[in-house]
C-alpha cells in the first residue's frame, strides 16, 4: 500500500467533489471510497451533502482516507481538500468553492478552457490545476462526467491506483446497468488521458479563500417568525442555468405562430408573451422570448412545437448574445 | 488521530470487512438475522433501509415480509399485528413519520411486544426540515421502550442485534429503538465489520419465543383488554420493572456480543474520563468529533474527557455518577431543546442523575447545537470544551443554558420583495366562460384559447428546482390557467412542494400555505372555513373572493387519504388536486400505493425473487367519486383544452357548490427513466392504452370525455411501458403473466368508467 502523500492533522487524505444532482457524483465518490478502502486497504470515509433527490440541486460529495490503522472519528465536511473536483463550469464561481484550497490542494476542473485561462477563470490563489473537457468524453460516449473524473483522479493523486477504480466501476455499473460497463470505461480510460495539469505557485494574483461559516443574512434578530416568507416568486432571482446539460432551445420568431402550446408544455415557465396589436387592430398575445435563466434543457417545447420555431441546440454552438436576448428572427443567426 | 487496529479474528465469529452506510448496515443485520416482518413506510433519511432490504430480498438474500403502510401509523400497526402473532419485527422510520406513529408506540410497550425500530434521527418539522437532529428521538423517551444508540454503522449493526436480543428477554419484553443520526450516520459509508455467516448472528439471537400468540388457536388469549383503575398502575409498573431488569440483561447481551464480535459496549461510555475535570456529554456522531478533540486537548495536557451514553433508556445513571467523581463541569450538548426547561433531556436526565449522589459537585450546563442538521465541527467541540472547561475553573458556568451555532443575522437585511401581488383584473382575463344549461343542467364552457390564455399572470414564478422536464409544473401551470381570479394554494409535503419553497425564497407569487401530506385537505379546510366565518363577521369584505386549491403528489394522497376523503365528505368549497407521478419521488422513488403493478421502484425492485410491485394501482379518482362531491375529474397535460376546461369546471363547482377532485397524470422522467422531452407523448400513450381514461364525474353521473377506440388510437399497454425505464422488463417474456394481469385489469377498469359513461344511473 503506498503512503499516503499529504495528510492533514487527523491523518485524513481529504476530497471535495462538487456537482448538481445527476451529474453522478454521489456515485463517483463512492466508487472512490470503495476503490480506497476496499481495493487498496486504506481505512476512510464517504458521503454526500445533499437535500432532495433532485436533477440539478446542488451536491457535494466527500470521501476521507487514512491509514488502515487511524480510526475515522470525524463527520463534518471537507473544508480544506487536498483534492477538489469541480463537476461543471458553471458552478465552478459559487461562492466558496475554492474555499479551504491551499497550495497543496490538486484542483480538477470540467472545461473546454486551457489551463491558465482556467486558473483565471476559477480565481485559483495556488495549487494544482487539471483540467479536462469531461462534458465533450461524455456526449461523445453517451456516458456521465463522472467516469471521466474518476479516470483523471486515478492519475494525479499518487495513490488511488487506476486498476482499483476502473475494478469498482465494473462492479458499480455491472450489478444494475451492465449494458453501460464498456462505454464508462472508455469513459473512464479517456479520463486517464485527455487531461491537462499544471502547478501554480501562489504569486499573489488572486486570494485564497479561508473556510468560513460566518455571513448567514437571515437569524434569529430577523428571520421573520415562524419561517414565514412574506415576499412572492422570490424564486425568479435564480439562475438554473447549471441544470442543463449541452442543449437549449432556440426561438426562432420567424417562424413562430404564437400558438400557445410551448407554455403549456414548459415546466420551467421560461416564455414570456405580451399583448400586441396585430394588423387588423385587434390585441393579442405575442411569444417574445425565452429566458434562459431559468430553462433546465428539457427540449420538451422544442417536441411540442408544430411549426418549427423551436429548435434544439448544443449550447456551445449557439452566440452568448441569443441566450441573452432569448430569441433569434431567423435561424441562420445560431450559425456563428 | 486515534489508531484502531482492525482484527476481524478478535470475536469467534468470522467477520468480513466491507465498506457501508448505517442505513446499509442496518438493512443487513436485519437480512442476516431474517426478521419475519417488516411494515414501514418511507421517510428520509431512513427510507434506504426499506430499499436496501427490498432490494437483497429481490436477489433471495433473505425472506422477510416487507409490509408498505398507507403512512407510518399503518406501518406501527402492521408492526404491532405482526407481534401478537408470534415472530419478529423491524420497521424504521424518522421525524414526522415517527410523531404520527406515536400514539402506536406505548401500545407495543405497555402490551409488551418486542420488536426493533430503527430511528434514523432528523428534524421533526415544521418548518420542513430533512436532515439530522435528535428532536425526533427525544419525543419518545418516554414511551417504554429501549432506546439504544449508535454512533457510526458500526454500532448500527451491532446494537440491532443486541436490541434484538435484549427486548425478547423474558426478564424484559420491550420493544427497542436503535437510534442513529440521520444523513451523518444513516449515509455515511465507513469501513465496517459484517459476519461471515448469518447462522452466527441467528444463533446468537435464537429462534423467537413468545409468551401468546394471536395466531394459536388452541390457546385463545386477549390482547389489550379495557384496563382502567386500579390494574393500570399496575400494569405500568411492571413496565418499569422490566426497563429496570433490562440493565443487567443489556450488560450481559454486551458481553456476549462482545465474545462473538469483539466489539465491546457499555450502556454509558466514557473516553478519558479517569482524571477529567472538564467534560461533554453528547450523543451519537459527534461524540466522535468530541472525542477527536479531546485528544488534542489532552497533548496540550487539559483535563477532558467525553460521555456518551449507549444506551438511553433507561438511563445509565448510577454510571454517569461513577464517571463524574472528579468531573469540576459538564457541559451536556443535547441535539433538541425541551423548550422552557432550561436545557434538552439529556441535560435534564444527568442533572437528575448527579443530584442522587449528595458529594457531587459538578457543574452541569447546557448547550443546544446541530439543529435542523447544522454541521458539528472540531471547531464546535473545541470551543465547549473551553466553556467546560472554563466553568471547571471558575466553579459555576457563566451561561448555564444557551444555543451554540445559532446565529443573529444581520439586521439591516431584508428579504427582497420580488413581485407585486396579482391584481383581480390580471387573473380575470375574461378568455373563458362557464354558464350553466339551464335546460339541461349542465356546465357549458367556452373560450379555451391557449393562447389568448398565455395573458394570465402566472401563480407559479419561473425559478423552482423541479428537474428538467418535470410533468408536475406542466399540469399545474396549465390547471391555473382555466382559474381565475384570487387563489390560495396548500401543497402537501413532496417534491413540487420542496422544489418551490427552499428557504428563503419562494415561487409562490399568490399566497401559499405547506403541511404535511398527512394533512393537507383539513387544513386548507380549515383555512377556507375562516375565510367564511371571517367574511360572515364582517371582517373581510363580502365581494372577497378566493379559490382555496389543495395539491398534493399520489404519495400524500396514500397517507392523506383518510383525511383527505373525510374533507371531501364534509365537502367543503375547494378543490384538490392530486399529480399523479405513481410514486414517492421526493424521497427518491419508492413505490406507492399508485404505482402500477409490475412497475420497478426504489422498494419493488426486479430481481429472480421479485418482479415490481406486487398488486394494482389505487384508484383516487373512483374513491373520491364514492363520497358523492359534486365534480371529480382526470386530465393530463396531454390533452391540454380538456384539463382547463375542467379547470373552469372545477371553479365553478367550488364556488357554487363544493369540493371537486382532480386527478392528473405527471410523469418522472428521473425515476421513471424516460428522455426529459416526451412527457406529453408518454403521457398520451398512457391515455391510449387505457391506462389513465380521461372521464369526470358530476352529480354522480360519468362521462368518458375521450375513447382511445373510438378514435382509433388504441394501442396495447406495451407502448407505453416501452417507453419507460423501470418498465422494461414487462415486455420480457418471463413477465408475460404480469403483463396480462396488468392488461386485464387496466381494460376492465377502462370498460366500467365507459358503462358508467353510457348509464347515467351506474
Amino acid at each position: 500500500m503506498q503512503k499516503l502523500p499529504i495528510v492533514n492533522d487527523l491523518g485524513f487524505y481529504e476530497i471535495r467533489m462538487a456537482s448538481i444532482g445527476g451529474f453522478g457524483a454521489n456515485v463517483a465518490g463512492k466508487i472512490l471510497g470503495e476503490a480506497g478502502i476496499l481495493k487498496l486497504g486504506y481505512n476512510g470515509s464517504n458521503f454526500s451533502s445533499y437535500g432532495s433527490e433532485k436533477k440539478g440541486s446542488p451536491v457535494a460529495a466527500f470521501v476521507r482516507f487514512c491509514a488502515p490503522d487511524v480510526a475515522v472519528r470525524v463527520n463534518s465536511p471537507v473544508t480544506e481538500p487536498h483534492l477538489l473536483v469541480i463537476f461543471l463550469e458553471s458552478i465552478a464561481r459559487n461562492p466558496g468553492m475554492l474555499s479551504g484550497v491551499g497550495p497543496d490542494t490538486i484542483v480538477i476542473l470540467n472545461t473546454g478552457m486551457d489551463v491558465d485561462a482556467a486558473r483565471d477563470f476559477l480565481g485559483l490563489a495556488a495549487g494544482t490545476l487539471v483540467v479536462i473537457d469531461a462534458m465533450k468524453i461524455a456526449v461523445e460516449e453517451k456516458t456521465r462526467v463522472n467516469t471521466a473524473l474518476l479516470g483523471v483522479i486515478s492519475q494525479v493523486t499518487g495513490f488511488i491506483t487506476h486498476d482499483a477504480v476502473k475494478e469498482i466501476i465494473e462492479e458499480t455499473f455491472g450489478k444494475k446497468y451492465a449494458a453501460t460497463v464498456p462505454a464508462n470505461i472508455k469513459t473512464f480510460e479517456r479520463g486517464t488521458k485527455e487531461f491537462t495539469m499544471k502547478k501554480f505557485a501562489p504569486d499573489g494574483k488572486y486570494q485564497p479563500q479561508a473556510f468560513s461559516r460566518a455571513g448567514q443574512k437571515l437569524g434569529y434578530l430577523n428571520q421573520p417568525i415562524g419561517g414565514v416568507i412574506p415576499a412572492a416568486g422570490t424564486s425568479m432571482y435564480k439562475d438554473l442555468t447549471a441544470s442543463r446539460s449541452g442543449y437549449i432551445p432556440v426561438l426562432n420568431r420567424g417562424k413562430c405562430t404564437s400558438c400557445g402550446e410551448c407554455d403549456i408544455t414548459c415546466p420551467d415557465y421560461c416564455f414570456e408573451w405580451a399583448g400586441e396589436t396585430n394588423k387588423k387592430g385587434k390585441q393579442e398575445q405575442v411569444l417574445q422570448r425565452i429566458h434562459y435563466q431559468y430553462c433546465k434543457g428539457c427540449l420538451r417545447c422544442v417536441e411540442m412545437c408544430k411549426f418549427e420555431a423551436l429548435t434544439t441546440h448544443v449550447e456551445y454552438e449557439v452566440d452568448k448574445h441569443i441566450i441573452e436576448k432569448g430569441y433569434v428572427n431567423d435561424i441562420k443567426e445560431t450559425q456563428k | 488521530m486515534k489508531t484502531e487496529t482492525l482484527n476481524d479474528t478478535k470475536g469467534t465469529a468470522q467477520q468480513e470487512i466491507d465498506f457501508l452506510s448505517g442505513n446499509e448496515m442496518a438493512a443487513t443485520v436485519v437480512a442476516q438475522m431474517n426478521f419475519h416482518v417488516m411494515g414501514y413506510y418511507p421517510i428520509t433519511p431512513s427510507t434506504e433501509v426499506a430499499e436496501y432490504l427490498d432490494e437483497m430480498r429481490a436477489e433471495g438474500k433473505h425472506q422477510l415480509k416487507m409490509i408498505p403502510g398507507d403512512g407510518e401509523h399503518g406501518a406501527a400497526g402492521i408492526c404491532y399485528g405482526a407481534t401478537t402473532a408470534g415472530g419478529r419485527v423491524f420497521n424504521a422510520t424518522s421525524a414526522n413519520g415517527l410523531l404520527y406513529s406515536i400514539e402506536q408506540l406505548p401500545v407495543q410497550s405497555g402490551t409488551r411486544m418486542p420488536m426493533v425500530l430503527n430511528l434514523v434521527c432528523r428534524s421533526v418539522s415544521g418548518p420542513l426540515d430533512i436532515r439530522g437532529d435528535h428532536s425526533d428521538l427525544y419525543s419518545c423517551l418516554n414511551l417504554g421502550w429501549l432506546v439504544f444508540c449508535a454512533k457510526d454503522p458500526q454500532s448500527s449493526y451491532d446494537l440491532i442485534a443486541v436490541a434484538t436480543k435484549v427486548g425478547e428477554h423474558m426478564d424484559v419484553r420491550l420493544p427497542s429503538i436503535v437510534a442513529n443520526d440521520g444523513f451523518f450516520t444513516s449515509h455515511q459509508k465507513r469501513r465496517v465489520l459484517r459476519f461471515k455467516n448469518d447462522k452466527d448472528l441467528q444463533d446468537f439471537i435464537g429462534p423467537y419465543k413468545y409468551i401468546h400468540s394471536s395466531v394459536d388457536p388452541n390457546t385463545p388469549a386477549t390482547f389489550g383488554p379495557y384496563m382502567n383503575d386500579p390494574d393500570q398502575i399496575n400494569n405500568k409498573k411492571q413496565l418499569s420493572l422490566a426497563m429496570h431488569a433490562s440493565e443487567a440483561v443489556i450488560d450481559n447481551v454486551f458481553a456476549e456480543w462482545e465474545k462473538l464480535s469483539g466489539r465491546k459496549y457499555t450502556r454509558l461510555a466514557t473516553y478519558r474520563m479517569e482524571d477529567a475535570e472538564a467534560a461533554i456529554m453528547i450523543l451519537n456522531s459527534a461524540a466522535d468529533t468530541a472525542m477527536e478533540v479531546a485528544d488534542r486537548l489532552r497533548a496540550q495536557g487539559k483535563k477532558v474527557g467525553v460521555v456518551y451514553p449507549i444506551v438511553l433508556r433507561p438511563f445509565p445513571a448510577e454510571e454517569l455518577r461513577q464517571a463524574c467523581k472528579g468531573v469540576k463541569a459538564l457541559l451536556v450538548a443535547d441535539r433538541a431543546d425541551v423548550y422552557g426547561a432550561n436545557g434538552g433531556a439529556m441535560t435534564l436526565d444527568a442533572k437528575a442523575a448527579l443530584k442522587d449522589d449528595p458529594d457531587n459537585k459538578t457543574v452541569v450546563f447546557s448547550r443546544i447545537y446541530g439543529l435542523g442538521g447544522k454541521d458539528y465541527y472540531d471547531l464546535d467541540a473545541i470551543e465547549m470544551f473551553n466553556l467546560a472547561l472554563d466553568a471547571a475553573d471558575k466553579g459555576f458556568a457563566a451561561v448555564p443554558y444557551d444555543y451554540h451555532g445559532a446565529e443573529p443575522g444581520d439586521v439591516t437585511y431584508k428579504i427582497p420583495a420580488k413581485n407585486p401581488p396579482i391584481p383581480k383584473e390580471k387573473s380575470t382575463p375574461h378568455v373563458i366562460t362557464v354558464e350553466k344549461d339551464e335546460k339541461t343542467g349542465q356546465l357549458v364552457v367556452k373560450g379555451v384559447k391557449q393562447r389568448d390564455l398565455t395573458a394570465m399572470p402566472q401563480r407559479i414564478a419561473p425559478g423552482h428546482g423541479a428537474c428538467p422536464g418535470c410533468g408536475i409544473f406542466p399540469n399545474i401551470g396549465t390547471f391555473l390557467k382555466g382559474i381565475e381570479g384570487h387563489v390560495v394554494m396548500l401543497w402537501h409535503t413532496g417534491c413540487g412542494m420542496v422544489v418551490t419553497t427552499g428557504y428563503p425564497t419562494t415561487s409562490f407569487n399568490v399566497t401559499y400555505i405547506h403541511n404535511l401530506f398527512q394533512n393537507g385537505a383539513p387544513t386548507l379546510s380549515g383555512a377556507l372555513e375562516m375565510f367564511k366565518e371571517r367574511q360572515r363577521r364582517g371582517e373581510i369584505p363580502a365581494d372577497e373572493d378566493i379559490t382555496f386549491i389543495m395539491v398534493t403528489g399520489d404519495g400524500g394522497l396514500d397517507i392523506g387519504l383518510g383525511p383527505a376523503l373525510g374533507t371531501a365528505i364534509r365537502n367543503h368549497k375547494m378543490i384538490i388536486l392530486e399529480y399523479d407521478n405513481q410514486g414517492y419521488m421526493n424521497t427518491g422513488h419508492q413505490l406507492s400505493f399508485a404505482t402500477p403493478m409490475g412497475h420497478q421502484t426504489s422498494t419493488s425492485n426486479v430481481g429472480p425473487f421479485e418482479t415490481g410491485k406486487s398488486f394494482h394501482h389505487k384508484d383516487s379518482a373512483q374513491l373520491f367519486a364514492a363520497t358523492h362531491i359534486p365534480y371529480v375529474f382526470t386530465a393530463a397535460e396531454s390533452n391540454y383544452k380538456d384539463l382547463i376546461r375542467k379547470a373552469a369546471k372545477a371553479q365553478w363547482y367550488a364556488r357554487n357548490e363544493g369540493l371537486v377532485f382532480g386527478k392528473l397524470f405527471s410523469v418522472c422522467p428521473l425515476n421513471w427513466r424516460h428522455a426529459d422531452d416526451i412527457g406529453q407523448e408518454l403521457t398520451q400513450s398512457a391515455i391510449d392504452c387505457n391506462f389513465f381514461p380521461l372521464y369526470e364525474v358530476e352529480h354522480g353521473i360519468t362521462t368518458l370525455n375521450y375513447d382511445p377506440a373510438e378514435k382509433g388510437q388504441k394501442k396495447d399497454i406495451t407502448e407505453w411501458l416501452g417507453k419507460m425505464g423501470k418498465t422494461r422488463h414487462l415486455l420480457k417474456k418471463e413477465n408475460a403473466a404480469i403483463l396480462d394481469a396488468s392488461r386485464k385489469e387496466i381494460d376492465r377498469r377502462f370498460e366500467r368508467i365507459k358503462a358508467m359513461s353510457q348509464h347515467p344511473l351506474l
